[in-house]
């Protein structure tokens, strides 16, 4: 927070002596003077300063223009991504490639892999202490650096997939598979639709499943990449991990349309209406359902870490974003490191309310005293983040076809597996 | 014959834009077919590759049959639908009914909705959720919920549903043409001889209008094969592969397997089974349309 009380100061400071106003400088592709000579590039996405939300966008406006204030001969020509997140950052690796991309970008997690392997990213050391790189969570720290310790991106704030409980009909929570079975078939006898969780063809459903498979050990890639998560032990794993699915739905604690559900609004849909008695689902909507549920509602809902095959083997799913840098230029690359520590990392999460992924912000902000954060906190240590490969999408695609196939009853896990590798083997062999 | 050569002067624009437009596009996606192409990796060399591994793909049976059960209910009930909304249309033009403009409209309506906002839409009316649209309605009526996404079978006759709602009334505006264009004395001399209105639906609205049927078949068919939006939205291609068709596994080939490639070879495919079914409809509307 070096910089957190001179913002306001300089960015003022700045506008008065150059007589310009704020509009001059941040416009809908830039920020900073139109005029200077240095320019350089950033793709983000539209959530922050360009956000719908007239408070958050001009939170962002002003202090994007308190670090600009610092480099007077600079601006920043701004480029909005899409919300179409696989095709639009295999478009950027390739326009990286041919020389075309951005200096700077938001690169998702879950692909910050792929920008690695390629070589594309430019080292950030210079910019960042080794005590707030220390800070960083394991996973976080392994996402972002590279064999040689170079801090390649600054993942800047991470989400991760949490049991949300009813606490009035399941009041301790779940710690592993058998106890969540239990706690489902409980709430069906309340009259609850039991446990819910993403069963459909989309991302979330890979996402919030593969903690069970992580749990174990399970590994879906090797060290370079090639899939192997039906080789050895990593298919035992992953058997077991579909028949925990397969048996809910077949016990009745979870309700067969969990196939059709692409969607987390499905869950704060099902708590609104009182059907939900249990759902996994991500941290973002703990706010959600405090601003949809009555007070005397939203205070029977709890969450818990993911229950694991046993209570002391656990992992959970973790996402978000970082930001890394593609410029040769040093000057480019200090100003994308300071915007992704300190107009992101640290007070953005802290208006946003996004997870922060060093432990040490969470007690750096009033924002995060809340009890949920203590638990988002303590379940981010077994926090495991999706392989970075280029196979992943594959992989995941595969899983959703076939944890429907096994839900909905068309496939045994085993031969819906068998398929799901010898698809993915053959997706991996034409990369 | 026209012999004035400066016709192609006056041809030229529109046979640069067409070919800019559709040509190329279509060239360049039967160069990537044979391709090693992947969106991460520009074009390193060119083969067969691309066709093998798609063709040879275990699941293509599966998503080729989807695509022909698909097609095939959409197509039937598109027309179906179409025809008989319009006919619905003119008989009210010409009894002069009220309200028939705004059923036009509320029939048009859903044909302006994007693809993705209309499996939306019907995802939530099929929710098999406690609180879902028509399963609460057949609650409330005394009957039993149906298991309208879930159940692989159910999940194709619900896609075929959300398309044939959105699609009709492309089929309707088509055949409203058509039936307006009908000379009324041909009904008229019918109804002297005494010719009942099935016999001049048979014999005089369904031949007249085997222009608007031949047009609409092929546009509807190319229209369905091509359909990926809405099934995107509804169910995803699921559950499993239940309502994966061709379209969308092109999609996913391209956007999760990168396999640019691969996913144009099947492009092609689709190219070649609607410029087929193209063929087959004109040959058989002609050779009916010759007797």
């Amino acid at each position: 927070m070096r910089f957190a009380l001179a913002y306001p100061l300089t960015a003022a400071l700045a506008l008065t002596a150059s007589g310009t106003t704020a509009q001059d400088l941040i416009t809908r592709d830039r920020v900073g003077p139109a005029d200077a000579p240095n320019v350089m590039t950033f793709r983000l996405t539209a959530f922050d300063l360009y956000s719908s939300d007239d408070a958050t966008r001009e939170f962002f406006e002003e202090r994007f223009l308190a670090l600009m204030a610092d480099y007077p001969d600079w601006r920043i020509e701004t480029q909005l991504q899409t919300d179409n997140i696989g095709q639009e950052q295999a478009r950027m690796l390739e326009q990286v490639r041919a020389g075309r991309g951005p200096d700077c970008a938001m690169i998702d997690s879950s692909q910050l892999g792929l920008f690695k392997s390629a070589g594309v990213l430019s080292p950030m050391n210079d910019h960042f202490t080794q005590d707030q790189i220390d800070d960083l969570f394991p996973f976080v720290r392994d996402g972002v650096s590279d064999a040689d310790g170079n801090v390649l991106a600054w993942w800047w704030f991470t989400s991760l997939q949490v049991l949300y409980r009813d606490a009035s009909l399941v009041p301790d929570a779940p710690a592993t598979w058998e106890d969540l079975q239990a706690a489902a078939l409980t709430t069906v006898e309340a009259g609850r639709e039991g446990v819910l969780f993403n069963g459909g063809r989309w991302e979330g459903t890979a996402f919030d499943w593969l903690p069970n498979f992580w749990a174990q050990g399970g590994e879906l890639v090797d060290a370079d990449g090639r899939p192997v998560f039906n080789e050895g032990d990593n298919r035992d794993k992953m058997l077991a991990a579909i028949n925990f699915y397969k048996d809910l739905v077949d016990a009745g604690a979870a309700p067969s349309r969990v196939t059709t559900i692409i969607n987390y609004d499905e869950f704060n849909a099902a708590a609104a209406a009182g059907t939900a008695g249990l759902f996994i689902g991500g941290n973002w909507q703990y706010g959600q359902l405090r601003g949809t549920l009555a007070e005397d509602d939203f205070a029977n809902w709890e969450i818990s870490e993911l229950p694991g095959p046993t209570a002391d083997q656990r992992a959970t799913g973790t996402g978000g974003w970082t930001i890394g840098a593609f410029s040769e230029d040093p000057t480019a690359v200090e100003i994308c490191a300071r915007m992704a520590y300190e107009i992101y990392a640290t007070e953005g999460n802290a208006f946003q309310g996004l997870l922060p992924t060093s432990a040490s912000l969470y007690d750096a902000y009033d924002a995060f005293d809340g009890p949920e954060y203590d638990a988002f906190a303590e379940a981010l240590v077994n926090g495991v983040a999706r392989p970075g490969a280029a196979i992943y999408p594959e992989i995941s695609n595969q899983i959703q076809i076939l944890l429907g196939d096994v839900l909905s009853g068309a496939a045994t896990p085993e031969a819906a597996l068998d398929a799901a590798a010898a698809a993915v083997d053959a997706a991996y062999e034409r990369l | 014959m026209i012999k004035d050569r400066r016709v192609w002067f006056w041809f030229a624009p529109v046979l640069l834009v067409l070919g800019g437009v559709y040509l190329v596009p279509v060239a360049d996606v039967i160069r990537f077919s044979f391709s090693d192409a992947t969106l991460l990796r520009p074009v390193t060399g060119y083969g067969l590759g691309g066709y093998r591994a798609a063709y040879n793909d275990d699941s293509l049976g599966v998503v080729l049959r989807n695509t022909g059960v698909f097609t095939l209910l959409s197509v039937v009930c598109l027309q179906a639908m179409g025809l008989a909304i319009a006919l619905l249309l003119v008989r009210g033009d010409r009894r002069g009914l009220w309200g028939m403009g705004a059923l036009r409209t509320i029939v048009l309506a859903a044909w302006v909705i994007p693809g993705i906002a209309n499996g939306l839409i019907w995802q939530m009316l099929f929710s098999e959720a406690p609180f879902g649209a028509i399963n609460s309605t057949l609650r409330l009526i005394g009957l039993s919920p149906v298991a309208w996404l879930s159940d692989p079978g159910n999940a194709m006759i619900s896609a075929v549903i959300a398309n044939v709602w959105q699609g009709s009334a492309f089929s309707m505006i088509v055949f409203y043409a058509a039936r307006r264009a009908v000379d009324p004395v041909l009904y008229e001399a019918a109804s002297v001889d005494g010719a009942s209105p099935a016999a001049q639906f048979a014999f005089i609205t369904i031949p007249q209008m085997r222009g608007a049927l031949l047009v609409n078949s092929i546009l509807v068919t190319i229209q369905t094969l091509n359909t990926f939006d809405t099934i995107l939205a509804l169910t995803g291609g699921g559950p499993g592969r239940a309502t994966e068709v061709l379209s969308l596994n092109i999609f996913n080939r391209v956007f999760y397997s990168y396999d640019l490639g691969g996913g144009s070879a099947l492009a092609v495919l689709l190219l070649a089974i609607s410029m087929a079914l193209t063929l087959v409809y004109l040959v058989v509307l002609m050779r009916r349309g010759a007797r």
